[in-house]
């Protein structure tokens, strides 16, 4: 197997030279073609925030696409220089790039291990790599077995279990409060940044009605417009809150809006049952005495990254049962693709002796015809055969020990080349 | 195969190592362990039907009615561990029906006010034997209503403890979200008070009648059945008047069930002043 993985990743590459080193969607097929053509090799690009990688392959040569071609490749895509560029890749050959991409694609070498969105990233670099023909056999097989692993891990270990996002795990605290959203009303105060996030995964709940309301008329009726929502005079703050069921608060004022007192007046007037707020601003715009336990529950940013945290630290112990996995499914893919390697040379080489046997046996008949009974006939043909199995047993084995063992390494490469010198099976 | 040879013992100790490997998914978390508790409820459940259908039990008495019971409220835990896969159940269910069976037990040889199996009473229309039958069902299915209101509350009370202490939600246990606790109170209390009503008025009704051997209002089964009642009245008007929802509805049910638990346990006194 001829792979080669070079590339830059969040854990030595700073930003600054990642995005430097990025693909547009432009660029990306470009490259792909060049690589295809200019290097005669199969090729897939991984360009995401987190990384850039390119996948290199050459199934049938004798020497895999060079490091350093690659480094050059890329400073010149990128019109950088190469000084620039060299010292942040690395570069990972067969197995270690098998391992490495089985790794990359279960979200194990990710920046939150678990997470899900890598899988698709490598998805759609394979399936844009395929859609151009720049992949072959070789990483046909590996992307679609790195997909089927990814999947593995995250199904067999508990690496993606739970939430990681804010706004994600401000809904599952929504979701132990209400089991039902058709009949609720979500308030949405301010319009910050995370708010928007967290109020598109409120949205997915389906609640009967949005109201916003903000500081500013024109940015109420503007994040009521974005969300089906509608807007609500900040004067009018109270009357939403006695009729939210869920509030959703993110605005950026510097003293909380809402104090125990004032929510005490609220609570007064309200004829629904309990209220979810979701304070994630900063500084907190609801006094934490709100949280009662009882009709209300307070939950702000503090709360909602304690869940992440958890999630995370809860994941990492299942990191080693997926590093397992991901070990035996590189070492099971090596020894596949040696077999598949190895094989059609092993059947020449039968092939050729088998013809050089029988021409022989035939010449022999030849030169003896008349004197040979059929019995003696079948005695010598089965004695050649029997000569042929046995020279050529002892190469064969060793062969496929030496691809099995090193799963298609440097002594299996260099057994199988000699073979084909030695014996002159070419193509 | 003779169904007589099943003891109480049989279905109590299947629901306790059903109980135990609910505790032990809790600790760690298999699905093979839920599967399993699942097997060894099933089990229980199947041995205390065939118990129940072997011995034709009274409901009268009060080992009948505590067993009979304790396997309408393990037919719960059955399909409520089927509907909710990933919750917790077993572990608020199992408890309380190995409680009631435990409770039972302890009533053995409790022969009740009359022979013979309750249902084949409840079918045979004859007179105060049927209307006996009618009180003693109402009642046992008001009971029925008041276990899941209990189950319930006591699940709402630690999923509220559990949130007030902001717990992440994937952390331990999984529960059913609060609202649905509450529904589920709500409908179980509204669904037993009127049977408790009609139970309670069949047997004022019975014990009218000069055919009773009771004491009258003093007998301490009849008390208890009344204040069960008075408290089933309060805890409506407060949810329903009063708007009064969450944590102070959980505590009167359970309030309520201590009182059935009560009711079942205490005996009907005789005039004769004997026990039945």
């Amino acid at each position: 197997m001829i792979l080669l993985a070079v590339g830059c990743s969040f854990r030595d590459t700073p930003v600054a030279v990642r995005e430097r080193l990025a693909f547009d969607a432009a660029k990306l097929g470009r490259s792909l073609d060049e690589l295809n053509g200019r290097y005669g090799c199969e090729a897939v690009i991984l360009s995401t925030c987190n990384r850039v990688e390119l996948y290199l392959a050459r199934p049938g040569a004798d020497v895999g696409p060079d490091g350093d071609l690659v480094a050059e490749f890329l400073a010149e895509v990128h019109g950088l220089p190469l000084a620039d560029v060299r010292p942040h890749l690395y570069a990972h050959r067969n197995e270690d790039a098998v391992r490495h991409l089985f790794r990359v694609t279960s979200s194990l070498d990710s920046l939150v291990v678990g997470e899900g969105q890598i899988a698709g990233q490598v998805r759609q670099a394979y399936e844009t790599a395929h859609g151009r023909e720049c992949v072959g056999p070789l990483l046909n097989a590996l992307f679609q077995q790195a997909l089927r692993v990814a999947k593995r891990v995250r199904t067999e270990t508990g690496i993606a279990r739970g939430k990681v996002s804010v706004s994600s795990a401000a809904v599952d605290y929504v979701r132990e409060v209400f089991s039902h959203f058709d009949d609720k009303t979500v308030l949405v105060i301010g319009a910050g940044k995370m708010g928007e996030l967290t109020l598109r995964h409120l949205r997915e709940l389906r609640p009967k009605r949005i109201l916003v309301t903000n500081r500013s008329p024109e940015k109420a009726q503007s994040v009521a417009a974005g969300c089906g929502g509608a807007p609500v005079p900040w004067e009018e703050l109270d009357d939403a809150l006695a009729r939210a069921d869920v509030v959703l608060s993110t605005t950026g004022a510097a003293e909380p809006i809402v104090t125990w007192e004032r929510w005490q007046k609220v609570l007064a007037r309200r004829k629904k049952g309990a209220a979810v707020i979701l304070d994630i601003a900063v500084p907190r715009d609801f006094d934490a005495r709100v949280h009662d336990g009882d009709r209300t529950w307070l939950f702000n940013i503090d709360d909602l990254k304690r869940i992440r945290e958890a999630t995370l630290h809860e994941r990492l112990k299942h990191v080693a049962p997926a590093e397992a996995l991901v070990e035996q499914e590189t070492g099971a893919f090596a020894k596949e693709w040696s077999r598949r390697r190895v094989g059609p040379v092993i059947e020449r080489l039968t092939q050729e002796c088998e013809a050089k046997r029988r021409a022989i046996v035939r010449n022999l008949f030849h030169k003896l015809n008349g004197r040979l009974t059929e019995a003696d006939k079948q005695y010598i043909e089965g004695a050649f055969r029997k000569l042929q199995s046995q020279i050529l047993h002892g190469p064969i084995r060793t062969l496929s020990d030496a691809m099995e063992e090193g799963a298609g390494g440097h002594e299996g490469h260099t057994l199988l080349d000699a073979l084909r010198k030695l014996f002159r099976l070419h193509d | 195969m003779s169904y007589e040879r099943i003891t109480v013992f049989c279905f109590a100790a299947s629901y306790a190592v059903a109980l135990g490997l609910e505790l032990l998914h809790l600790l760690r978390p298999r699905p093979i362990h839920r599967l399993a508790a699942l097997v060894f409820g099933g089990a229980g459940l199947l041995a205390h039907t065939l118990y129940l259908a072997a011995q034709q039990l009274p409901l009268s008495s009060r080992h009948g009615s505590l067993l009979f019971l304790a396997w309408i409220v393990a037919v719960f835990y059955l399909y409520g561990t089927l509907h909710h896969r990933r919750v917790a159940w077993g572990l608020f269910v199992l408890p309380l029906v190995l409680g009631l069976v435990c409770l039972g037990t302890l009533f053995d040889g409790d022969p009740g006010e009359e022979e013979g199996f309750w249902l084949s009473r409840l079918f045979a229309f004859q007179g105060d034997r049927f209307w006996g039958a009618v009180h003693g069902t109402l009642l046992l299915l008001a009971g029925v209503g008041i276990c899941v209101g209990f189950v319930a509350s006591v699940m709402y009370l630690v999923h509220a403890r559990r949130l007030r202490a902001k717990t992440p939600p994937a952390e331990g246990m999984r529960l059913l979200s609060l609202e649905r606790l509450e529904e589920m109170n709500r409908r179980a209390i509204v669904l037993a008070f009127p049977l408790l009503t009609g139970g309670v008025l069949v047997g004022m009704a019975l014990m009218a009648q000069a055919a009773s051997q009771l004491q009258g209002w003093t007998d301490p089964r009849v008390l208890t059945a009344l204040v069960l009642w008075l408290v089933f009245a309060i805890l409506l008007y407060l949810r329903y008047s009063l708007r009064v929802r969450g944590r102070r509805v959980a505590l009167l049910t359970i309030v309520a069930f201590v009182l059935l638990v009560v009711t079942f346990a205490v005996p009907h006194t005789l005039s004769g002043g004997g026990t039945p």
